[in-house]
């Protein structure tokens, strides 16, 4: 090729290295985080040690001598998530598989601008309708002295999740090659057997990454499991008991503690371990599902 | 009726079913706040300082909106350009290449971390380290770096989304690549580029865990000042309602962020509409 302007050309490459300079910059944030949060957690690792601090039962960080343990918010935090991915895993998938295959185009069209509104409204605004009229439902009909607890918090999350996984579902199933649906129409299966038995399979890899993604929501949301969850630092060994998981313990202490105190460095501890509880719970079903070959089983 | 019918019938209730329980919330949660916080909602209420004993249980929600709006425009002006410079490298620069891969998964991680670790890392850095304090700055800060992914994906899919065409037209031209993206992909991408701002806009505006550490008083008069705590309309619900200063103030302050978030989405989803019409035409 003919060199038509050096400068140009100059010119050409400087804006091209700008653009990756400040890709690169802004991109390594999250590893300069990770870093620094683990640096200002050090303290933690190096004299509570990992297996104490993760399976410790008790948290009592300015009592002397202090005691950190984890393990009753990390355990409420898995209990949430799940409870609220048990929940909204049906309706999700049913709605999406209702926007895919079954709703006829106005209903559609109604339908998904309101999934959209739904991924709008905050989440204190959850937590707060959560609080106000949910855990006072469960009070009144129950005759509890406190609504709150994991199940609630769980309700309450499974709302904030539906339209993210009803969305990445749909994309799922509409991203069947259409191959499939006009040889099953053809041999005169119904639309549910063409849906459950045809779309869904060779779906279930975007289908279960979807759940995947509201999981990893759902353990780092505050404000809802804030508002709800009950935030009792004890051991839960129900969905019905209170908890206070993890991003709550942060949120509600972390004002509180004196920079450079171990409660300090504890709570960044905590922050350490929910990243990189959503990072593992992300790559472990990522590497699943790269061993699970999408494809309609033979029955 | 023979079985399978049957189940075909019930399956098809389900879907039906699921799809019109979405529908329900959605009404449910809007209906319910303009029953219980409409009432309380004039022009006062927008327009006025908290008030009463104890402070916020009467008068109104100025400040919070204040402070809300010098947060997501702080937050924007330190996400956009970074953001949209990012989004340029992986839609035109870097495409397909090992390195863009890399910040493509980099950008895709660092959606995935809650804003309480944002708000966390903000605060060790900014508030305790850089000595800011409670602030404004920090504030948009944490806000800036949780609405970075979304800036840079929506922006990157609406560029990626402009015509292959163009490009091979323009670089057959021997049009510098800058000027094409200048004259020729950036314009046709702006509508969809827009529609991710506002998102992010309103993301921005209804977090509330990143703020609570780095940002938000209880009271305070929002002047804009970098260095001053400000108050803001999600963490003032909260406060409305943990604290148990007013329920009703609470119910009213939540439908004004609704209401506010409610038409930033609907602008959002209108405009990405129009970007669409214009990736077809």
């Amino acid at each position: 090729m003919q060199k038509v302007n050096p400068r140009l050309e100059i010119r050409e490459k400087a804006i091209n290295i700008i653009f990756i300079s400040v890709a690169l910059l802004s991109s390594l944030l999250l590893l300069a985080m990770l870093l620094f949060i683990l640096r200002e957690s050090w303290p933690i690792w190096s004299q509570v040690g990992v297996m104490d601090f993760l399976s410790g039962t008790t948290w009592r960080p300015v009592s002397t001598p202090p005691q950190f343990g984890i393990a009753p918010m990390v355990l409420s935090t898995m209990w949430v998530a799940g409870g609220a991915l048990l929940i909204a895993t049906p309706l999700g998938f049913g709605c999406a598989i209702f926007l895919a295959e079954f709703a006829p185009a106005p209903v559609a069209a109604v339908l998904r601008p309101v999934l959209n509104m739904l991924t709008g409204i905050p989440s204190v605004v959850y937590g707060f309708l959560g609080a106000a009229v949910l855990i006072k439902f469960f009070e009144i009909r129950f005759d509890l002295v406190s609504g709150e607890s994991l199940f609630a918090a769980s309700l309450v999350l499974a709302i904030m999740i539906l339209p993210f996984v009803t969305a990445n579902s749909e994309v799922a199933l509409r991203s069947v090659g259409p191959e499939y649906r006009d040889a099953a129409m053809s041999l005169g299966v119904s639309r549910q057997y063409l849906a459950l038995r045809i779309l869904v399979p060779l779906a279930r890899k975007g289908m279960l990454g979807s759940l995947v993604l509201a999981f990893g929501r759902a353990m780092g949301e505050t404000m809802a499991v804030l508002m709800v969850a009950g935030n009792i630092l004890m051991l839960p060994f129900s969905w019905f008991n209170k908890g206070e998981p993890l991003p709550a313990l942060i949120a509600l202490e972390l004002g509180s503690s004196i920079p450079g105190s171990m409660h300090y460095q504890a709570l960044f501890a905590a922050g350490l371990v929910l990243i990189l509880m959503v990072i593992a719970v992300n790559l472990g079903v990522n590497l699943l599902l790269h061993r699970l070959r999408s494809g309609v089983k033979p029955f | 009726m023979s079985l399978r019918a049957i189940t075909d019938l019930l399956w098809k209730a389900f879907f039906w079913l699921s799809g019109l329980f979405i529908l329900l919330v959605l009404l449910a949660i809007i209906s319910y706040l303009i029953w219980r916080g409409g009432p309380y909602i004039n022009s006062q209420f927008i327009l006025g300082n908290p008030a009463g004993t104890p402070l916020g249980s009467e008068g109104g929600i100025l400040p919070a909106i204040k402070g809300t709006l010098w947060l997501v425009l702080l937050a924007l002006v330190f996400s956009i350009v970074p953001g949209l410079l990012t989004a340029i490298y992986l839609s035109e620069y870097g495409r397909s290449g090992r390195l863009a891969e890399m910040i493509n998964l980099l950008v895709q991680s660092m959606s995935g971390v809650p804003s309480i670790v944002v708000g966390l890392f903000v605060y060790a850095l900014g508030v305790v380290t850089l000595g800011w304090g409670i602030s404004l700055l920090a504030g948009g800060l944490a806000l800036a770096i949780m609405v970075f992914p979304v800036i840079v994906v929506s922006s990157r899919d609406a560029l990626l989304a402009v015509d292959e065409n163009y490009r091979l037209v323009a670089n057959s031209l021997g049009v510098a690549q800058s000027y094409t993206l200048r004259r020729v992909i950036l314009p046709r991408a702006a509508a969809g580029i827009l529609a991710g701002i506002l998102l992010a806009l309103g993301y921005a505006a209804g977090a509330t865990a990143p703020i609570m550490v780095t940002a938000a008083a209880i009271i305070a008069d929002s002047s804009g000042a970098l260095l001053e705590p400000v108050m803001a309309l999600p963490y003032h619900l909260y406060i409305l309602f943990n604290e148990h200063i007013s329920i009703n103030q609470a119910y009213a302050t939540a439908l004004v962020l609704v209401i506010l978030l409610l038409l930033l989405n609907t602008l959002a989803l209108w405009l990405h509409s129009l970007q669409e019409r214009i990736n077809n035409r």
